[in-house]
């Protein structure tokens, strides 16, 4: 089952198209000012789904849908935000039932715009169910994502909307189900050749995975701390919105360029806290001065060094040829001011890319991580088209045989 | 005691195998790329390089087949954080004597010195 890449971008854009219809419709009924910040296609284990979500209190409003697409959908409004918004839709009275009713009503007319947009696509019908209003903290506020026995993986599609001038987001997640939509995708592939292998996707998704649970494992060793992979995931977004995916928040940690097959940049990013403490638990002593000192930067340099070759070994080894990587250079810095000059380099070539993205954490100090690598979009298709997906668990090397 | 050299890009680095190699063997000296370590190999000709793969100008395979050609009976383990099969075929091509991959533990680079340089 193949995949081409213009329709990988073409079904961005739709979702994304989708979720602008959505928030004009929002503007339009409230006078809130909001945009369609990012929009990505993401392939991740059933489980992850929502856990950037974690943390937060929402208010939605569900949706299922059958057709030419089938699953569920999910508009979901932070929660500090549902009063403003009602009080913009029922001035005076948005309190209890009016209120609950307001936000189904406004969650209604977006995402048949949402919806609609697809069906208009695919030239064919999508009816949704009525709106179902739910309250629920992190990832609850999400249907269920659909299941299949074979397939761990799910497609998520999700729109982030700006609440402009305000700290606040609204979210849009398409869960699909997997068999229709690949179906889907498989009709609306224009071009052999520059088609995916979605199947292989998926295996190279569980191959990073590993990488991650090699990567956090090289971290417990150095630091001492139990360190746990989290979640890993390939996205697919428009170049433009890769810098996006990283937000404001301020990093430290480690960019090489790899070459090989693929090719790219990885990143290996900690926030601030997390950079002192990892470095901390790396150093023999206390170090001397406040703040990230000199010592601190040369022990995440070097951590960062081992994430990265933890990360992208078994790439290498299950594709049996060699990623080289550049040493690591520090950053520190805005996540988009990181991020930026590798989509740069990254879109000379290519309009979309796919983010390869992990996170690990430990609950002993405060720690957290997360990798994102871009590869080269042409080469990691031919990695893919290479992949044998029987040597799929084939990521370690064994050096006593070689040496 | 055993003269050895540390070549590896990374000062954390050079720190901790100078930490676990000093009670027992000479640092010769510690160098940040493969140009150098190929450089202060053969003014110093120590027993033993200890050296990374990845660093910049050069890098640690070419500088150990530059060093193995100069001197066959050089011993040289590469300390590396790469895992890759392949990379460790072109160590092994280059004249590698042992492969180490970081994050080590002391016990773990003794056993591949003694290994390279019997005590």
């Amino acid at each position: 089952m193949k995949v081409d890449i213009q329709s990988l971008g073409t079904f961005n854009q739709l979702a994304h198209e989708g979720a602008k219809q959505a928030t004009q419709a929002l503007s339009q009924m409230t006078g809130i000012d909001a945009v369609v910040d990012v929009t990505k296609i993401t392939l991740l284990n059933r489980e992850d789904v929502g856990e950037d979500l974690a943390g937060q209190d929402f208010v939605g409003v569900q949706f299922d849908f059958q057709g030419a697409l089938e699953g569920d959908t999910v508009l979901a409004f932070e929660a500090d935000s549902v009063g403003p918004i009602t009080e913009a839709l029922i001035p005076g009275g948005a309190d209890g039932e009016m209120a609950k009713s307001g936000v189904k009503e406004i969650g209604n007319i977006m995402m048949s715009g949402f919806i609609d947009g697809w069906a208009d696509y695919l030239e064919a019908t999508i009816d949704h169910s009525p709106p179902t209003y739910v309250e629920a903290d992190g990832a609850d506020i999400l249907p269920e994502a659909p299941a299949l026995d074979d397939q761990p993986q799910v497609f998520v599609f999700k729109s982030q909307i700006e609440w402009v001038g305000e700290s606040v987001n609204f979210y849009i997640y398409m869960l699909p189900e997997y068999d229709p939509l690949a179906d889907l995708m498989t009709e609306h592939a224009e071009s052999e050749s520059d088609a995916i292998p979605i199947d292989k996707l998926g295996v190279f998704n569980e191959m990073t995975t590993n990488g991650t649970e090699q990567a956090a494992e090289n971290v417990e060793m150095m630091t001492g701390i139990p360190t746990e992979a989290e979640v890993t995931q390939i996205s697919f977004a428009p170049i433009e919105d890769v810098p996006k995916q990283v937000g404001n928040d301020t990093y430290v940690g480690t960019v090489v360029e790899f070459t090989g097959a693929p090719s790219g940049y990885l990143m290996v990013l900690f926030d601030e806290t997390s950079a002192q403490n990892v470095a901390e638990a790396l150093m023999p002593s206390e170090p001397e001065g406040e703040g990230l000192t000199d010592e601190h930067k040369a022990a995440i340099e070097e951590l960062g060094n081992i994430m990265t070759s933890g990360f992208v070994d078994g790439w290498a080894n299950v594709l049996q040829t060699s990623v080289d990587h550049t040493p690591p250079r520090l950053v520190h810095d805005m996540g988009q001011a990181i991020v930026d000059p590798l989509a740069a380099q990254v879109g000379q070539h290519q309009e979309h890319s796919f983010i390869i993205e992990s996170e690990m954490r430990t609950d002993e100090i405060e720690f957290s991580s997360e990798i994102h690598a871009l590869p080269n979009e042409r080469e990691l298709r031919q990695a893919l088209d290479d992949l044998e997906v029987d040597r799929a668990d084939e990521t370690d090397a064994d050096i006593e045989q070689i040496f | 005691m055993p003269d050895v050299l540390i070549a590896d890009d990374s000062e954390f680095m050079r720190n901790l195998l100078r930490e676990i190699l000093e009670e027992d063997h000479n640092i010769v000296g510690e160098v940040e790329n493969g140009v150098e370590a190929v450089e202060v190999y053969k003014e110093q000709t120590p027993d033993l390089v200890m050296m990374d793969i990845v660093m910049p100008i050069r890098d640690g395979i070419e500088a150990t087949d530059e060093i193995k050609t100069s001197n066959p009976d050089a011993n040289v383990i590469m300390c590396t954080s790469v895992g890759q099969e392949e990379k460790m075929k072109e160590a092994v091509k280059a004249g590698a004597d042992g492969y180490i991959t970081k994050p080590f533990q002391k016990p773990s680079v003794m056993e591949a010195i003694e290994d390279v340089v019997p005590s």
